[in-house]
């Protein structure tokens, strides 16, 4: 490395690139990165990475540690003398993590479940249907993707408990069960599915159902996945619906229910931080498995915003 | 590049061009309606009637508990004169000309510092961008504890002899806002800097490779080249950045809630403490949400304005 002898310290450029001790094979455009360039870059990404996982791991410190054992004086403390799980034990059996995870993975069900039905519904019907009043109901859906959820809070509150979901998983799910962004999603999907499959199944004899069913659903799943992933992760970090419309603490998601408890249970912060990390689990598992489908549904989600 | 895929404005009769849209089918009337009406019923449950309610509400002294007569503007005009309310105006826009550069800055610079094939960043980037699927609440909750007086973060200060008292980040009413804002930020960049990162993976490598021909260095590429091709998707990021901090309610209602005394009560945060709890005063709470509304049209249309601009 040290054989670059440039006026720019350390940057060959790739057409005078003097020959390396030890040739490998790699994409081109490593070899042009200098030494320096990547010292300065592995510095700063450390300390990015140790700002966004410091917290974390200070959490799942304190949540492996016993009662006897101090969660202050940094360094020193920082890996637990005598790790136990007796925190993530407690949080499973002395306060209702267990019934928290429950209504939150049925929320999460029912929120997908209803995410993806009316969103491809919806979407096709916008992509290849005709009918009066389509390009107005596509302006309106662009019109409300700007109204903030928290303007129509209190009226959406009273209008839910007029029809009479109060308190219920279904009222948590209902007001936030159509998507705009999986709508256009769905549509942007059916939009690029070719029209000669539509009129090979037609000639054939499909109806409009069946045509639906058969031969346009089978062509988007790729975009269905990317729909659920997204609404997966919606329905695990809403927090002030749930909160303003359930008053039953039986009845709280894991959001709601970590954060009464931190209220109320502030005695044992290993235990709630215990079930604090206990609660990222879903979404970061979903998150690290299905990273395509979270990038894809974010940033067409960003550019729709 | 932001709203609408301009052919999502034609009306539906007008004939559009063959070659940007499928065949669209006309059916039988009950075919549309089979596909539409169930998200239409939904939406006009819970969307577009509480939409309309809550211009209603606004002009009535209902409350979440029922009744409710018309008052015309007498909700507006105490709103108008309600101390507590521009005070809690006035702290969500200090959030956001404090949050929105940092984000910006931030993320742009994350960005482009995970945007290379140096050995490492393809596992450091999917740790930085893991933040945006952690739930907001539990974040809320975490922090609570990192800046508690005996938190990490003053366990830090002292371990490094920075300061000798712990720092009172949430007790102190001046700091408190600002402790919240870190926690925005760091929740916030996650997702921009994915947003971001995106942007500049599309970014053409021709000009900066004819830069470093030239023998520009880093910095003065970043700046000169990098940088200007990101504008738009930069100016988004803020946007979105501005609207969300209009937005801001689990922070300050899960670690602070709202306090010392008022000092991080956020204009949804007084919406929810005046409208459902401990208020029930829905009419009241609906003008806070007009004027909320307003002040988030007028982020989206400043957006608009800009990315029409840039069109042009």
């Amino acid at each position: 490395m040290s054989s670059a002898s440039t006026v720019d310290p350390g940057k060959p450029s790739p057409h005078t690139a003097p020959p390396r001790p030890r040739p490998r094979p790699q994409p081109s455009g490593r070899d042009r990165i200098s030494t320096k360039e990547k010292l300065i870059r592995w510095a700063l990404m450390l300390v990015a990475v140790l700002i966004v996982l410091g917290p974390l791991l200070w959490q799942l410190s304190n949540a492996l540690k016993g009662a006897a054992e101090s969660t202050v004086g940094f360094p020193g403390t920082l890996i637990p003398r005598d790790p136990t799980f007796d925190n993530f034990i407690t949080a499973f059996t002395a306060i209702p993590l267990p019934r928290y995870l429950l209504n939150s993975a049925l929320i999460a069900t029912m929120g997908v479940t209803a995410n993806v039905v009316l969103a491809t519904l919806t979407g096709y019907a916008l992509a290849r249907i005709s009918f009066r009043g389509r390009g107005v109901y596509i302006t309106v859906l662009l019109a409300t993707a700007v109204l903030p959820f928290e303007v129509i809070l209190v009226s959406t509150l009273l209008v839910t408990r007029g029809v009479g979901l109060q308190d219920t998983l279904l009222g948590v799910v209902l007001p936030q069960a159509v998507s705009i962004v999986s709508i256009f999603v769905m549509r942007q999907a059916f939009l690029n599915i070719p029209d000669e499959l539509e009129e090979a199944a037609t000639v054939d004899g499909a109806g409009p159902f069946r045509l639906f069913a058969n031969v346009m659903l089978p062509s988007v799943r790729g975009s269905l996945a990317v729909v659920a992933v997204l609404g997966f992760l919606d329905s695990w970090d809403h927090f002030i619906w749930p909160l303003v419309i359930l008053s039953d603490p039986d009845k709280y998601p894991v959001n709601v229910g970590v954060q009464y408890l931190s209220g109320t249970f502030s005695a044992d912060q290993r235990v709630i931080s215990a079930a604090a990390l206990v609660v990222m689990v879903p979404p970061l598992l979903v998150y690290f498995f299905m990273q395509k489908q979270v990038f894809k549904g974010l940033a067409e989600g960003a550019l729709k915003g | 590049m932001t709203l609408a895929p301009p052919e999502a404005a034609a009306p539906a009769r007008a004939r559009v061009p063959r070659r940007r849209t499928p065949a669209i089918r006309r059916h039988r009337w009950f075919v549309p309606l089979a596909f539409v009406a169930p998200a239409l019923v939904v939406q006009g449950v819970f969307l577009f009637l509480p939409l309309i309610n809550t211009f209603v509400l606004a002009f009535t002294d209902a409350s979440t508990v029922g009744g409710g007569t018309f008052t015309g503007l007498d909700n507006i005009s105490r709103l108008a004169s309600d101390g507590a309310f521009w005070a809690a105006v006035g702290r969500t826009f200090v959030y956001m000309a404090v949050t929105v550069p940092v984000i910006t800055v931030v993320s742009v610079s994350v960005a482009i510092l995970v945007n290379t094939s140096v050995r490492g960043a393809g596992i450091v980037r999917p740790i930085l961008f893991s933040p945006m699927v952690m739930p907001m609440a539990v974040v809320a909750v975490v922090f609570q504890y990192v800046l508690s007086s005996q938190g990490l973060a003053n366990q830090i200060l002292q371990g490094l002899r920075i300061t000798a008292e712990p720092v009172p980040f949430l007790n102190d009413s001046d700091l408190a806002l600002f402790s919240l804002m870190a926690v925005t930020i760091w929740k916030g960049c996650a997702l921009y800097t994915l947003i971001l990162l995106a942007a500049l993976q599309n970014v053409s490598r021709d000009l900066d490779e004819a830069a470093q021909l030239d023998g520009a260095s880093w910095p003065r590429r970043t700046f000169s080249v990098t940088l200007p091709q990101i504008r738009g998707t930069t100016t988004l990021v803020s946007i979105l950045a501005a609207i969300a901090t209009l937005r801001v309610f689990t922070e300050p209602f899960v670690i602070t809630g709202g306090g010392p005394g008022k000092a991080t009560e956020t204009i949804v945060l007084y919406l929810y403490q005046r409208g459902i709890s401990p208020g029930t005063d829905a009419g009241y709470a609906s003008a806070v949400s007009l004027v909320l509304f307003v002040f988030v049209l007028a982020v989206s249309g400043i957006s608009w304005l800009i990315s029409r601009r840039n069109r042009i």
